[in-house]
């Protein structure tokens, strides 16, 4: 069940492109800002690179999600899915996963301008890299979906979301940015192997909620 | 029929007027001088009963969800809304306090001190929770996705609570008065404040689902 509505979810962006299209552009007026806000010496660009990075991440994420759960208020497609035979837990695990999933190709995407762009110079190894922005986009995917749920059907949801979601992944913002510093300073894994634990907690913390709780939420 | 109509209520009212004026009168007039922090360490009476206040509510609030959802009695619904609006106003006083204590004593109003900055995002949360209830749509569906967001807001607290202290680990080594570790004389006063200001939150959480139990009679007739 859980693959059908997985499947679904990638059809739909596989279709249209939407989400993953409006994530891309969004995230490279972000750099485009960035840029134009810190006019500063590539080395001093390079300390805040980290925490610009995930607060770009942030944003196209919180554009993900609305777009993601506009498609269920269409039609009002939402309410058709409740009454077919589901276990509502798994829509909250595809949303998490198609979501995550869109989230890193736009990432991919997105890496090669905000290098360019902020006239970075990346020295580390990618596929670390790679595991820990894989690591916090799982984190804040999880959190964000979980309060669009809530969201979603409010009158103002598109206000709500990112009210809501970011103090709840504050830690996981926290936790992406230290361990994504650690990396790139080339500290040794000890110095920042907590990070990558409460990422990991959060992560799986927020996935047993969810999974409960929607069963309870998405009842009509 | 008036909340204070009730004899029971009454008495409530007068017990907890009359310890809250023994409160003050033990805060401002017993308690002895701080040798290190002279009279900014008054705030403390207040500070800490409000903050423990405050969490304790938050804390109700996740239990009043789980009940909630679990029973789908409207009277746990009340219960977490009443909660929730107790708990902020307490966690707005935890968030006006301690700058004033902070300025004196650590040189700066504000700080990511751990347990402030884990207040901080609490109040954040809850902020929205107010905002969800408020234009959330449909009634029914709103009670279920505050009670599930009041479960997830305490879920976060102890991991924004570790991931905030090592955030900054300096801030650790900032002096803080460590109340259990102080003299009777400045202790027992403390322990009765933070009993008084949980007897005020009881009484309020008793006014306040008394008010929603009437609003929802008066809209279901």
């Amino acid at each position: 069940m859980f693959i059908t509505l997985l499947k679904k979810d990638l059809l739909l962006e596989l279709r249209s492109k939407e989400i993953i299209i409006s994530m891309l552009t969004f995230g490279v007026t972000v750099i485009l800002t960035f840029a134009f806000s810190f006019n500063v010496s590539p080395d001093i660009m390079s300390t805040f690179a980290p925490g610009l990075f995930w607060i770009m991440i942030l944003f196209i994420s919180v554009l993900g999600l609305q777009r993601s759960f506009a498609y269920e208020k269409e039609f009002d497609a939402y309410s058709l899915m409740l009454t077919s035979p589901v276990d509502r837990g798994f829509i909250f695990l595809s949303k998490w996963m198609s979501g995550t999933l869109f989230l890193i190709i736009t990432e991919c995407a997105v890496a090669l301008p905000f290098v360019l762009f902020l006239q970075l110079n990346i020295d580390v190894d990618l596929i670390q890299l790679f595991g820990v922005i894989v690591l916090g986009d799982l984190g804040i995917m999880v959190g964000g979906s979980l309060v669009s749920g809530l969201a979603m059907r409010a009158k103002m949801s598109a206000v709500l979301l990112p009210i809501l979601m970011f103090p709840i992944v504050s830690p996981v913002l926290i936790a992406a940015v230290k361990s994504t510093v650690g990396l790139l300073n080339h500290d040794p894994f000890v110095d920042w192997q907590l990070w990558i634990r409460i990422m990991g907690s959060f992560t799986v913390i927020f996935a047993l909620i969810g999974y409960t709780l929607y069963d309870h939420i998405s009842e009509e | 029929m008036s909340f204070f109509s009730h004899t029971k209520n009454q008495i409530w009212l007068g017990l907890v007027s009359m310890l809250m004026m023994v409160d003050l009168y033990l805060i401002l007039f017993v308690t002895p001088i701080h040798p290190d922090q002279q009279w900014a360490q008054r705030i403390f009476y207040f500070h800490v009963p409000s903050a423990w206040t405050g969490f304790l509510a938050y804390f109700l609030v996740m239990i009043g969800g789980i009940l909630f959802l679990w029973k789908k009695d409207q009277k746990w619904d009340n219960f977490g809304l009443a909660s929730a609006e107790i708990g902020t106003l307490f966690t707005s006083l935890v968030l006006v306090t301690g700058p004033i204590w902070a300025k004196p004593i650590w040189g700066q109003a504000w700080t990511w001190e751990p347990r402030l900055t884990t207040t901080l995002i609490l109040f954040l949360i809850f902020v929205g929770y107010f905002m969800l209830r408020a234009y959330g749509g449909h009634p029914e569906r709103v009670s279920r996705y505050a009670a599930a967001l009041g479960i997830i807001a305490f879920a976060d607290v102890p991991i924004i609570f570790i991931s905030v202290k090592f955030w900054l680990p300096e801030f650790q080594s900032h002096p803080q008065v460590e109340m259990n570790k102080q003299a009777p004389e400045y202790l027992y006063p403390f322990l009765f404040s933070l009993f008084v200001f949980t007897m005020i939150y009881l009484l309020m959480l008793r006014y306040r689902m008394h008010i929603l139990n009437l609003k929802n009679k008066a809209l279901s007739e």
